[in-house]
C-alpha cells in the first residue's frame, strides 16, 4: 500500500498541488458535468423556434423543451417535451416524451417518441443537441414508413392533403377519426 | 494482532500456508518489500469494503476471509428489485438481510474475521466513510454504481494525504465472460475511462415494436413499454412482481398470436424485461478470486500486481487477455482534478467568474458554474441564465460551503474545470 | 389464420427449479442441465486440497447430482486458514467427511459421499472408477504408477480425467478426455452463424423474391423501404448475373464492391432520411452473406476421419449422422443442411414470417434427407434403435460448427524415464517463439514445473520405498521444505527436474533453429518459476485455488453437458502476472 504511494508522488512531482484540505462535500457528478457541457453547446441550436425550461434551475437533468415549429405542417404551434436525465448518462440516452396528446405518425398518443437516436442508436459521444436537432426534425419531415401512430401515418401515405387537415384539426384541439388531440395553438 | 472477542489470540498456526508468502520473498517480488510481522500486521489491519452482495460479492468475502483479511464491510446496493428480494428473503429467514446473513456465515467459517455488513445506497455515504478504508472490491451489475463509485474515489484523492488513495478492485461477468480490473485512483485508467467497454444494451425501434414486430422479443418489448403504459397508467413496473411478468407475459403472446410469431415464453419474458445476463458459480468463482488476488498482493506487496485488465472468456476453450488500459486525457473523472482555489467568502460570484478569466489555465470566455447541488451560474440556455443571474450578485459564502467543490465549463474548452473552494480566514 | 378468440396459453409459472437454475438454464438449456443432473463427479484429493473441493462447490450449484471426495487426511488447524468448508469443530474429523457435509449444504438435491482413503489405496479397487462420469484427481500424486493407472483406465473406459496442481500462486490442470470427444453444440458467436444459401436459393425462396421484388420500381415508397434485404439481394443478384458473361455472381471483393454499389443505385433517396434502412442492411450484408459453400477446419477434419467415411454396426451416433451429412455435401455440391434460422431484418412483420417459414420448411426437408440416409445406414449396419430426430436435427443445425476433439493421454512424469515429446516438441518450442513475438513469456515452464514436481515426488516415493527401515523417513516430499535432518531440498536437482522433461528438438533431424528451452535466458525463467514453487513450499492460496476451482468447474460443466468448447488439453494460471495460457500438449 505504501508502494502505491510513492508511486503517486512520484508521478506528480512536477504538479504543484496548492492549498490545504478542507471538508469533503458532494462533488458534481459525470451526468451533471456532462448535460452542462451539452447544455452549453445549445447556444446556436435553440434559436427562435425552441426554448427550454427548468421547473428547479439547480436540477439541470430534468427539464422542458418547447419547440415553436416556423415552417411546415405542424406550423404555429407549441409542443412540449419533456427530459429526463439519468446519472447513467450519457451511457443511457435521455428519456424524452411529448407533454401533449398530439395527432404525429413517430409519436404515440401516450407522448412516446419514436427516434432512433433515443434508443436503438443512441451512443454516448451523442449529445442532447443531436436529440433536440432529431425532434425538431420529426415536425419538419414526419415519417410515414414506420410509425407510432399507425392511423397518422396511414392518412400521411395515402392522402397528404388529408393529412395536412388532420394536423390543422388537431392542433386546433379537434378530433380526428374519433380521437380527441389537445390544443397546441395559442389563441 | 487481531485479538478475537473472547480475548483469546487465534493461533497463527491456521495461517501456515498464507505465512509462506508472507514471511519471505519471491523471485519477482520488490526488493524493498519488508517480510514477517510488518507485512502480516498490514494485512490484518487493512480495512476493505466490498460492494454487492451478489454471487460475486458472496465469493468476494469468502476468499477475503481466507486471504487474511480481518476487518471487511460489506455494503449491498440497494435498488427496488434488490429490496424486494431482501423482503423474500426476510420471510424464510426471520429479519436478516442478505447481507447480514452472508457476514454471520463467514464469520463462523472464518474465526477471527470480522465482517460489518452496511444496508443500503453506497451513494448515501460521503467520503469520511470511504477514507476509513484501505481498499474498495466490487462485484456489482450496476454500472451506475461503478461509475459512481469511481468518481467518489477519485475526487477523494488529496496530495497532502497518502491516505486518501484507495484502490478500486472491480469485476464482472457474463456467462462464460468476466473482467477484472484494478484500478489506481487518478493513476491509471478508471471506469469512467472505460465506460465504452460498456456496450450499450442493444434495442429496437419504437416503431418496429408497434407496427413491425417480427421477434418473439419485439412483442415482449411492446408489452413492456407500450401495453403496460396504456393499460396501467400511474403503476410502477415492478419486474419482481410475479403477476406484473405474467400480466405482460399474457399480453406479449396476444401480439405474438395476432401476427404469428412463434416463441413468446414466460422465462423469455423474464429475461428481456430485467434484462437477465446469464450468471454462473464458475464464473462468478473465477471473477471474484482473480479479485480478490490483486487485494492481497496490494495490502502485502508479497508480489506485484496487475496492470491493470484482465479478460477471461471461457464461451471456446480458456483464452485470457491481460493488458494495461490507458488513462484518458479527456476523462471528465480523471482527466481533470479539483484544483484547490483559496477565495474570499465575500467576494460576489460575479467577481469570482471575472477572476477566472485570468487564470492561466482557464482563460474563461464564457463560464458556467455548477456545484453538486446548485446551478450557480449558467451563460445558456437562456431560461437557466434568467434563472441563475441573481446569484452574480451573492457572496460566494451565500452559494456555497467552505471545500465544497464546483464545476466550470466552457464552450471553447472540451473538459470541464474543477475547483475546490477554501475559503480565506 | 390462427383464432382471435384463443387466450395465450394458461401461465405454467416456472418451477421452483426453473426459478433457482434460471441463471444457467439461460446458457445450457434443460438439456444441459439434465446432463449435469445424471452425472456422477469424483474428487481424488490431496495435498492442502482446496483447489478441488472449490471446484466442487462450483459444480454442486449448479446442481452436479452426485460427487464423492476420496481424502486420506485428517483435518488439521491449517486446513483452517484455506478451505471454506471446514469448521473449528472439524479438527482432526477425515477431511473427506467434513468438506463433503459442508459441501453438500450447498444444495440440498445433491448427494455426497466421503471416502477416507489415499488415492493409492482407492484405485486399487477393481473397477472401482467405472462408477463415476468424470474425475479429479489433484496433483501432486505420490507415485507415478498411480497417475498412470489411473491415466490409462480412464482412457480406456471413456472417462473424461481432470489433473490439477495449485500451489502458491500458480496452477496447472490437464484434460484427458476420450479418444474422440465430439461436440455438436458449441453455441458459436450469433453473428458468425450465417449460411443463408443466397448463392443457392431454392424454388421457394425464388418465387416468393419475385413476388416482392418484381414490380420493385413500382412499389410505393413504403413497400419499397419494406422488402427484406435478403430478397433485395437476390434480385439484384440475378440483375447482375444476367449483364456478365459468364453469368457467375461477384466472386472477389473487387467485384463484391462493384455490386454493392449496383445495390446502392436502387435505394430511393427521395425522402427524408436520404435513403432506405433496408437496402443499407443489403449493402452491409454483401460481403458476408455472398460467399461459396465452405466448411469449417472442425468439420473437414470430422469429414475426413475413417469413423465418418466408413462407420460401424458400433459406431457412436455421431458418426452416423456425421457419414449421413457427409454424403448430404458431396451430392449437393458443398451444401451443409440448412439451420434454418433467420437473423431479425427491415421487413413487414408478414413477409418476415414468411420468409422465416420459408427457411424452417427448408431446414425440414434437408433433415429429412439426412434422415433417411441415416436409417438406410442403420438398417444396412443393422444398428439399432434407430438415433433420436431431436439429435439429428441439432447435428444438422450446429453442422458448421461441430469440434471433434481428440483426447490425449496425460504426460507422465516418471523419475526413471523421460517424457516422449515427439510430434509435440516442435509446436512446444514454438509457443516460445509465438510469445517471444507477442512480447509476452510463455508460460509453458510453469507446467513443466509441474512436471518436474511429480517427478520429484516420484522419486521420493521410490527413495522412501527403498528405505522403509530407514530411521529417518522423508518427512516431507515438498521441494524446498526441510528433511528430518533439516537440509532444504536443493534446488539445483529441482531445476535439472524440470529440465529433464522439456522437449529437445533433434538438431540434426530438425536443422530450423527452433527456440529452445535450455538456453540460459529460459534458464532464469525456469529458476524463477520454481523459486516461486518453492516459496510455497507445498502451499496452496484460496485465491489461486477459488479460481482454478473455477476454471476447471466451467470445463467440467462443457464436458459433461458437451455444450460448448472444452479446452484442449493444458490451462496454466499464474497469479503473479495475472494471466493464463493454454496448450496443447
Amino acid at each position: 500500500m505504501l508502494k502505491i504511494w510513492s508511486m503517486k508522488q512520484q508521478q506528480q512531482r512536477d504538479a504543484n498541488a496548492e492549498g490545504a484540505a478542507g471538508t469533503k462535500k458532494k462533488k458534481v457528478t459525470a451526468a451533471q458535468l456532462r448535460v452542462q457541457k451539452d447544455l452549453a453547446e445549445l447556444e446556436g441550436t435553440l434559436g427562435k423556434t425552441m426554448r427550454t425550461s427548468f421547473p428547479d434551475p439547480n436540477d439541470i437533468l430534468n427539464f422542458t423543451l418547447t419547440i415553436e415549429p416556423d415552417e411546415g405542417m405542424y406550423k404555429g404551434g407549441t409542443f412540449h417535451f419533456n427530459f429526463a436525465i439519468n446519472q447513467n448518462f450519457p451511457h443511457d440516452p435521455p428519456k424524452v416524451k411529448c407533454t401533449q396528446k398530439i395527432y404525429h405518425p413517430n409519436i404515440d398518443l401516450e407522448g412516446n417518441v419514436c427516434l432512433n437516436i433515443l434508443r436503438e442508436d443512441w451512443k454516448p459521444v451523442l449529445n442532447l443537441n443531436a436529440v433536440i436537432v432529431g425532434l425538431q426534425f420529426l415536425f419538419l419531415e414526419p415519417n410515414a414508413s414506420d410509425p407510432l401512430n399507425k392511423e397518422a401515418a396511414e392518412d400521411l401515405r395515402s392522402n397528404r392533403e388529408g393529412f395536412k387537415r388532420n394536423v390543422r384539426t388537431s392542433m386546433g384541439g379537434g378530433s380526428v377519426k374519433g380521437e380527441h388531440y389537445e390544443r397546441v395553438i395559442g389563441r | 494482532m487481531v485479538i478475537m472477542a473472547n480475548g483469546v489470540e487465534p493461533s497463527r498456526k491456521r495461517w501456515t500456508y498464507l505465512d509462506n508468502f508472507l514471511n519471505k520473498p519471491g523471485p519477482t517480488t520488490d526488493p524493498n518489500w519488508v517480510p514477517g510481522e510488518v507485512t502480516i500486521n498490514g494485512l490484518e489491519t487493512s480495512k476493505v469494503l466490498v460492494i454487492g452482495a451478489g454471487g460475486l460479492g458472496c465469493e468476494i468475502l469468502k476468499n477475503l476471509a481466507l486471504s487474511g483479511f480481518k476487518d471487511i464491510h460489506e455494503a449491498d446496493t440497494i435498488d427496488v428489485s434488490n429490496l424486494n428480494r431482501q423482503f423474500l428473503f426476510r420471510e424464510a429467514d426471520v429479519g436478516k438481510s442478505k447481507a447480514e446473513c452472508a457476514a454471520a456465515f463467514v464469520e463462523k467459517r472464518v474465526k477471527g474475521v470480522k465482517i460489518t455488513p452496511y444496508n443500503g445506497k453506497i451513494q448515501d455515504k460521503d467520503e469520511d466513510y470511504y477514507l476509513q478504508f484501505q481498499m474498495i472490491v466490487c462485484g456489482l451489475d450496476s454500472i451506475e454504481a461503478r461509475r459512481w463509485i469511481n468518481a467518489t474515489l477519485v475526487g477523494m484523492v488529496d496530495m497532502e494525504n497518502p491516505e486518501s488513495l484507495k484502490p478500486l478492485i472491480d469485476g464482472g461477468t457474463e456467462g462464460f465472460k468476466g473482467q477484472a480490473r484494478v484500478i489506481l485512483p487518478s493513476m491509471s485508467s478508471c471506469i469512467e475511462c472505460q465506460l465504452d467497454l460498456h456496450a450499450p444494451r442493444a434495442a429496437v425501434p419504437l416503431c418496429t415494436l408497434a407496427t413491425i414486430p417480427r421477434q418473439p422479443a419485439h412483442c415482449i418489448e411492446w408489452a413492456h413499454i407500450i401495453a403496460w403504459e396504456e393499460h396501467r397508467k400511474g403503476e410502477v413496473l415492478d419486474t419482481d412482481d410475479p403477476e406484473h411478468i405474467t400480466w405482460l407475459y399474457q399480453k406479449a403472446s396476444a401480439r405474438a398470436q395476432e401476427f404469428n410469431i412463434p416463441g413468446v415464453t414466460y422465462s423469455m419474458t423474464q429475461g428481456v424485461v430485467k434484462n437477465i445476463i446469464p450468471a454462473i458459480a464458475s464464473t462468478n468463482a473465477i471473477i471474484a478470486a482473480s479479485c480478490c488476488n490483486e487485494a492481497f498482493k496490494i495490502a502485502t506487496g508479497c508480489n506485484p500486481w496487475l496492470n491493470n485488465y484482465i479478460q477471461y472468456s471461457g464461451d471456446e476453450g480458456i483464452f485470457t487477455y491481460t493488458f494495461e488500459m490507458e488513462q484518458k486525457e479527456d476523462c471528465p473523472v480523471c482527466g481533470n482534478l479539483a484544483r484547490n482555489l483559496t477565495v474570499d467568502p465575500n467576494m460576489t460570484l460575479q467577481d469570482f467568474i471575472d477572476s477566472l478569466g485570468d487564470r492561466a489555465e482557464a482563460q474563461l470566455k464564457k463560464p458556467t458554474l455548477r456545484s453538486e447541488e446548485k446551478s450557480l451560474y449558467s451563460q445558456f440556455p437562456a431560461s437557466l441564465r434568467e434563472q441563475t443571474a441573481p446569484n452574480l450578485s451573492k457572496k460566494l459564502s451565500e452559494l456555497v460551503v467552505n471545500g465544497e467543490e464546483i464545476a466550470v465549463s466552457d464552450p471553447a474548452f472540451a473538459i470541464s474545470f474543477k475547483y475546490k473552494l477554501i475559503f480565506s480566514s | 389464420m390462427v383464432e382471435r378468440t384463443t387466450t395465450p396459453p394458461p401461465l405454467q409459472g416456472p418451477t421452483a427449479k426453473e426459478k433457482k437454475y434460471d441463471r444457467q438454464l439461460r446458457l445450457w438449456a434443460a438439456s444441459g442441465q439434465q446432463a449435469l443432473e445424471d452425472s456422477k463427479v469424483l474428487l481424488l484429493n490431496s495435498g492442502p486440497g482446496v483447489v478441488g473441493v472449490e471446484a466442487l462447490k462450483n459444480l454442486l450449484l449448479p446442481g452436479v447430482g452426485n460427487f464423492t471426495i476420496v481424502d486420506e487426511a485428517e483435518v488439521s488447524e491449517k486446513d483452517l486458514g484455506v478451505n471454506f468448508f471446514l469448521e473449528e469443530e472439524s479438527l482432526g474429523n477425515s477431511r473427506a467427511e467434513e468438506t463433503c457435509k459442508y459441501l453438500q449444504e450447498l444444495n440440498p438435491e445433491v448427494t455426497g459421499n466421503a471416502i477416507k482413503k489415499s488415492t493409492e489405496a482407492f484405485v486399487e479397487i477393481p473397477s472401482i472408477l467405472d462408477h463415476y462420469t468424470l474425475i479429479i484427481l489433484i496433483g501432486p500424486t505420490k507415485d507415478s504408477n498411480v497417475l498412470e493407472k489411473i491415466s490409462r483406465y480412464a482412457q480406456d473406459h471413456s472417462i473424461p480425467l481432470f489433473y490439477v496442481h495449485s500451489v502458491g500462486f500458480y496452477s496447472h490442470f490437464s484434460v484427458q478426455l476420450p479418444d474422440q470427444f465430439p461436440v455438436v453444440d458449441t453455441h458459436p458467436d450469433p453473428a458468425t452463424t450465417q449460411d443463408l444459401r443466397l448463392l443457392n436459393p431454392w424454388p421457394e425462396l425464388l418465387i416468393f423474391m419475385r413476388e416482392k421484388v418484381g414490380n420493385l420500381i413500382f412499389q410505393s415508397d413504403h413497400e419499397h423501404g419494406h422488402v427484406p434485404w435478403l430478397l433485395l439481394l437476390l434480385h439484384y443478384l440475378n440483375v447482375w448475373k444476367a449483364t456478365r458473361r459468364d453469368g457467375k455472381p461477384p466472386k472477389d471483393y473487387a467485384e463484391k464492391k462493384e455490386f454493392i454499389a449496383q445495390v446502392a443505385e436502387g435505394a430511393r433517396t427521395n425522402n427524408p432520411e436520404g435513403g432506405e434502412e433496408n437496402f443499407d442492411e443489403a449493402k452491409a450484408n454483401v460481403l458476408k452473406s455472398l460467399n461459396p459453400p465452405s466448411i469449417s477446419n472442425g468439420l473437414r477434419e470430422v469429414f475426413d476421419s475413417e469413423d465418418c467415411q466408413n462407420p460401424t454396426k458400433d459406431s457412436a451416433n455421431f458418426w452416423i449422422i456425421a457419414n449421413a451429412i457427409h454424403k448430404f455435401h458431396t451430392k449437393n455440391k458443398g451444401l451443409l443442411p440448412l439451420p434454418g434460422t433467420l437473423p431479425d431484418m427491415k421487413a413487414q412483420s408478414s413477409d418476415y414470417i414468411k420468409l422465416q417459414n420459408i427457411y424452417k420448411a427448408k431446414a425440414r426437408s434437408d433433415i429429412a434427407e439426412i434422415t433417411s440416409t441415416i436409417r438406410q445406414t442403420e438398417e444396412t449396419l443393422n444398428r439399432n434403435p434407430p438415433i433420436e430426430e431431436k439429435e439429428i436435427e441439432a447435428f444438422c443445425k450446429g453442422a458448421q460448427y461441430v469440434k471433434l476433439i481428440r483426447g490425449r493421454p496425460l504426460r507422465i512424469a516418471k523419475s526413471t524415464e523421460p517424457i516422449d515429446w515427439t510430434d509435440r516438441a516442435q509446436a512446444l518450442s514454438q509457443e516460445l517463439e509465438t510469445s517471444k513475438m507477442l512480447g509476452q513469456e510463455s508460460l509453458l515452464p510453469i507446467y513443466f514445473a509441474f512436471l518436474a514436481l511429480d517427478r520429484h515426488h516420484d522419486e521420493l516415493s521410490l527413495l522412501h520405498q527403498s528405505r522403509t527401515n530407514d530411521p529417518h523417513p522423508i518427512k516431507s516430499l515438498i521441494p524446498g521444505a526441510r528433511d528430518i535432518s533439516g537440509a532444504t531440498l536443493p534446488l539445483p536437482n529441482f531445476v535439472e527436474s524440470a529440465h529433464f522433461y522439456t522437449p529437445a528438438v533433434d538438431v540434426d533431424k530438425d536443422p530450423k533453429p527452433w527456440p529452445r528451452f535450455d538456453t540460459p535466458e529460459a534458464q532464469v525463467t525456469f529458476e524463477n518459476v520454481v523459486k516461486e514453487i518453492e516459496r510455497a513450499d507445498g502451499a496452496e492460496l484460496h485465491n489461486i485455488s477459488a479460481l482454478t476451482g473455477g476454471m476447471v468447474a466451467q470445463e467440467v460443466i462443457k464436458v459433461l453437458t458437451k455444450q460448448y468448447v472444452p479446452v484442449d488439453n493444458t490451462c496454466v494460471f499464474d497469479g503473479v502476472a495475472s494471466r493464463a495460457g493454454v496448450f496443447n500438449i
